[in-house]
């Protein structure tokens, strides 16, 4: 049972980080490989709260507002690049996140942060993973049919045409990476009290392009898509626990496969054989 | 050994577990994990080995009570969050006792994990300090990082008398660790530490290291890293012009430091628990056996994963095979075990107390240089 | 003599981000794909290489064997992934190759074994050179001298050549090329060959540098790739040398002063984005 129990939490915090870059990527267009730094940015913060002596749910929350901060700030760059510089700035945001934390004695450097205070039982983060991931599935699938969500298309599709009607591109880009990057706080601080332990290894790019594979693999800008591929994602390592020399092949080939036969991932399948558009 | 023969190892010991439920009443089945693949997987293979070998040993000489033992092998990709549904999994599948051949993250993951669930587990070479402060059923056969710091320093300043030391660390829990011993002690060995350089564990070029080496001029070096940052790091600061002696650590008691260090190799000193000119019989045996069954001489990290397993078979030999707090306290209640690794005590933390080894690269071989045995300076913490 | 040391050290860490980084400009430049699985053909490259050195013993031939076998190998990636998804949006194509890249690089653990292998013989790597009381190994000033020379010979390529020529008329407008008659596949399966056979023989040097070839040695200088050439201007082949060396002396020198801060990668990536964030277009490339 426990197992399972712990499955369903990294499931859970899996389609949170998914779904939270799909704000960003899939919503409004701007890709990022470093997602995993923003993920990290709320554990750190959580964690170093929780040590401290504040209550969880503070914590959390001060996790995701850290989060989201640094996230402003990668917005902020994200108004000077475009498109593929975007994907490497971002990229380097992740390295130089992990770079930064690794040298840094009142993180614990490589060491971490450990006993970080575990006021929940197994079925307690199994809840909050889960609870978490349906607040920001509803909130996507809100964002989509909402005004922003329209604005955040029209950036995505063309920025020049959007800013010309008059979208505030600037603001919208901002706010995609705000409300994204403090979901994946919000990830961070369950992943930090759930585990007790929390080290840089944990946030690297193999984290970042995981996320951003639950993304593609799901079908980006597709909510539903990207949390079946969320899922499927966390899943498939375990059902493959049986060919564990084989593994990491199996996945990458897998990635590589969907993107050279479906790149619009299962959302794309679905749509292929349904001729229905997920949500 | 080939791949080929390793993944079939693996596959048959997975077969094995998955028809297990009717033979389970005959074998008595060992958790095991360790990172198969990923960036570790080098260190992986090597602990698979000496967990194999350990088994392979022990059931030859009749297994544990009369019963075959089998491990459970599973990969965590040297990554905390697998480590934490693995470890669920190895409790949900009825297993009483687990073994890690992985690295701190998934070990310190899993540690509270199998705390709460009262099921023994011992951390065979994973170095961070919180591991066993995880909780009494939580064990480490392996030096801590502190430890074989310092004894680095007595080497140095003691046997090798070099009083002015660079250090060149690696910047992950091992080295921050080793380096952190090696400070603790140094003024009480009369060092005084001329700088300190560090980089990462993707490095293989130390150029700017190198050049600030030279510039330090100190009369030794303390390097720490493992075999595939340690072979490049000491060949290029050979070619570099640098000549004082270089004390290295466990991380490159492996012949593919040799390999890839060749000539620079010569010389270097580490500090290990393996002891090659050994006259005590597990040590002899182990590092025979190992190289006749898999036809490369044997690592520190195999040697680890062993010792934890025989540590482990004594432990269900002595508290029986189907209480967890009754292995736990035989476990705990060792006293001078002796393993491939040496003569082990555990303290109240689950520590043990260990000689160290010091080994020198002698025509491209480890060679016995010293022993330094000192119970005060070399004791792990206690709490 | 210090600084003058640490400056060495820095070039030559630029001349192999040089090599890597060019072949990644030529692919960008061509089809604006980020080709992150080059680190697939780098690898392959110092595979062949080591193999062919140690059971041949000639170094010559491992050159040769390491470019043919890359060279083969990158076409083909281009021909069997990238071209059926060149319609589709830019970060398909890169999570495709990002796949390729984690799935080969487990391919060469399981096909070499985790530990890498070395070379039996490596002359290079353990003879030291000293001129002027500065002290490299041989393997360094080699690829010093492979870099130059390649760079050159791509140099005279693009200019002096049909395929050269052909090849900068497709860069910068394919459809206005083929309608004076270049065959615009014929150019990016050169293209992609070349970029490869760079990636080999880098590969190769590394592995002598390193006397190590292990599987997942072309992951991050794949990735320092990529920052290159988005540094010094998409596509633009001066500015991705320029970028190179500026990098490789930039993390040179900022180990030293900037080591309690920052490790290596990450220093290499904070001077990217900062260059980034004033000239957003990269060090040479032009304004959009």
């Amino acid at each position: 049972m426990d197992y399972y129990l712990s499955v369903a939490t990294f499931a859970g915090l899996n389609v949170i980080l998914a779904l939270s870059l799909n704000l960003i990527s899939g919503f409004c267009g701007q890709v990022s490989l470093g997602h995993a730094a923003f993920y990290g940015l709320g554990a750190y913060a959580a964690a170093l709260c929780s040590v401290a002596g504040l209550p969880m749910g503070v914590s959390v929350a001060v996790g995701m507002l850290v989060a989201g901060g640094f996230g402003i700030v990668t917005g902020f760059a994200a108004l000077r690049v475009r498109e593929d510089f975007l994907a490497i700035v971002t990229m380097g945001v992740g390295f130089l996140f992990l770079g930064a934390v690794r040298k840094q004695a009142w993180l614990g450097a490589e060491m971490g942060i450990a006993k970080i205070p575990s006021p929940l039982d197994k079925w307690g983060y199994a809840a909050l993973a889960i609870g978490g991931a349906v607040a920001v599935l509803l909130l996507s699938l809100h964002v989509r049919r909402s005004w922003m969500g329209r604005a955040f298309g029209a950036v995505a599709q063309d920025e020049d045409a959007a800013r010309s009607i008059g979208v505030d591109v600037s603001g919208y880009k901002i706010a995609a990476f705000f409300i994204g990057t403090a979901a994946a706080g919000l990830a961070g601080g369950i992943y930090a009290h759930m585990t007790q332990l929390v080290v840089p290894d944990a946030f690297n790019f193999v984290q970042s392009v995981t996320i951003l594979a639950m993304v593609v693999v799901g079908g980006i800008g597709s909510t539903l898509g990207v949390v079946a591929g969320a899922v499927l994602l966390t899943l498939m390592p375990e059902m493959f626990r049986f060919i564990n020399d084989y593994k990491l092949l199996v996945y990458g080939g897998l990635l590589l496969l969907v993107m050279r036969f479906s790149p619009e991932g299962l959302a794309g399948l679905v749509h292929r054989v349904t001729g229905r558009r997920l949500a | 050994m080939s791949i080929k023969s390793s993944s079939r190892l693996i596959f048959t010991a997975l077969v094995a577990a998955a028809f297990a439920a009717p033979a389970a009443a005959q074998n008595i089945r060992i958790g095991f994990h360790a990172p198969l693949t990923g960036f570790a997987a080098a260190d992986g293979k090597s602990a698979v080995q000496g967990a194999e070998l350990a088994v392979e040993q022990i059931n030859a000489a009749g297994g544990v009570n009369g019963r075959r033992l089998e491990l459970v092998i599973q990969d965590d990709q040297a990554r905390p969050d697998q480590a934490l549904p693995l470890a669920n999994k190895f409790i949900g599948d009825g297993l009483r006792v687990v073994v890690s051949g992985s690295y701190s993250g998934p070990t310190r993951a899993a540690a509270g994990v199998f705390h709460q669930a009262k099921v023994p587990y011992v951390s065979a070479y994973a170095i961070h300090p919180d591991i066993t402060r995880a909780g009494n059923y939580v064990f480490r056969t392996s030096f801590m990082g502190e430890v074989q710091g310092r004894a680095a320093a007595k080497l140095i300043g003691d046997n090798l008398k070099k009083k002015k030391v660079t250090l060149v660390t690696l910047n992950n829990d091992f080295g921050q660790a080793l380096s952190a011993g090696f400070k603790e002690v140094a003024g009480r060995f009369g060092i005084q530490i001329a700088a300190e350089h560090t980089y990462a564990m993707g490095d293989r070029q130390f150029g700017s290291i190198v050049a600030s080496v030279k510039k330090d001029d100190p009369e030794a070096l303390y390097v720490s890293g493992y075999f595939f940052n340690g072979g490049p790091l000491v060949a290029q600061l050979r070619a570099g012009g640098v000549t004082v002696p270089i004390i290295g650590t466990e991380g490159f008691d492996t012949h593919n430091f040799i390999a890839i260090a060749k000539d620079a190799a010569e010389g270097v000193m580490i500090t290990t628990s393996l002891d090659r000119d050994s006259s005590a019989a597990p040590m002899r045996r182990f590092i025979a056996d190992f190289e006749t069954k898999f036809k490369v001489p044997a690592d520190m990290v195999a040697a680890s994963t062993h010792t934890a397993l025989y540590v482990v078979a004594e432990g269900l030999r002595r508290g029986g095979v189907d209480d967890g707090a009754r292995i736990r306290a035989a476990i705990s209640g060792l006293k001078d075990f002796e393993v491939a690794t040496g003569r082990i005590s555990f303290n109240e933390l689950g520590e043990v107390y260990k000689a160290a080894q010091i080994q020198v690269i002698r025509g491209g071989k480890f060679r016995h240089f010293a022993t330094i045995d000192d119970p005060v300076l070399l004791a792990p913490p206690t709490k | 003599m210090f600084y003058l040391e640490l400056l060495l050290v820095g070039l030559v860490w630029g001349c192999t981000y040089a090599m890597m980084a060019l072949g990644l400009t030529l692919v960008y430049g061509l089809l604006r794909i980020l080709h992150v699985a080059q680190a697939t053909v780098f690898t392959l490259g110092a595979y062949v290489g080591l193999l062919v050195a140690n059971h041949t013993g000639s170094l010559a031939g491992a050159f040769v064997a390491a470019a043919l076998a890359a060279g083969l190998l990158g076409p083909l990636v281009y021909r069997f992934i990238y071209r059926p998804i060149l319609d589709k949006p830019p970060f398909v194509a890169l999570v495709a190759s990002i796949g390729l890249l984690i799935a080969m690089e487990d391919g060469f653990r399981l096909l070499f074994g985790p530990y890498g292998l070395s070379f039996a013989k490596n002359t290079w790597f353990t003879t030291a050179v000293g001129f002027g009381g500065l002290s490299l190994n041989l393997v360094q000033v080699w690829i010093a001298v492979a870099a130059v020379v390649l760079l050159s010979l791509f140099a005279l390529f693009a200019t002096r050549t049909r395929a050269g020529v052909a090849w900068r008329a497709t860069v910068s407008d394919p459809s206005i090329a083929e309608s004076f008659g270049v065959g615009v596949s014929g150019v990016r399966h050169t293209s992609f060959f070349i970029a490869s056979v760079l990636a080999g023989v880098a590969g190769v040097l590394v592995g002598l540098l390193n006397n190590l070839v292990e599987p997942g040695m072309g992951s991050v200088i794949s990735y320092k790739g990529l920052a290159i050439i988005v540094l010094g201007g998409l596509g633009n082949v001066p500015g991705t040398l320029l970028a190179s060396l500026l990098l490789g002396v930039v993390e040179s020198f900022g180990t030293v002063y900037l080591g309690k801060l920052l490790d290596r990668d990450a220093i290499a990536f904070l001077f990217l984005i900062l260059v980034l964030m004033i000239r957003p277009q990269g060090l040479l490339g032009k304004a959009r």
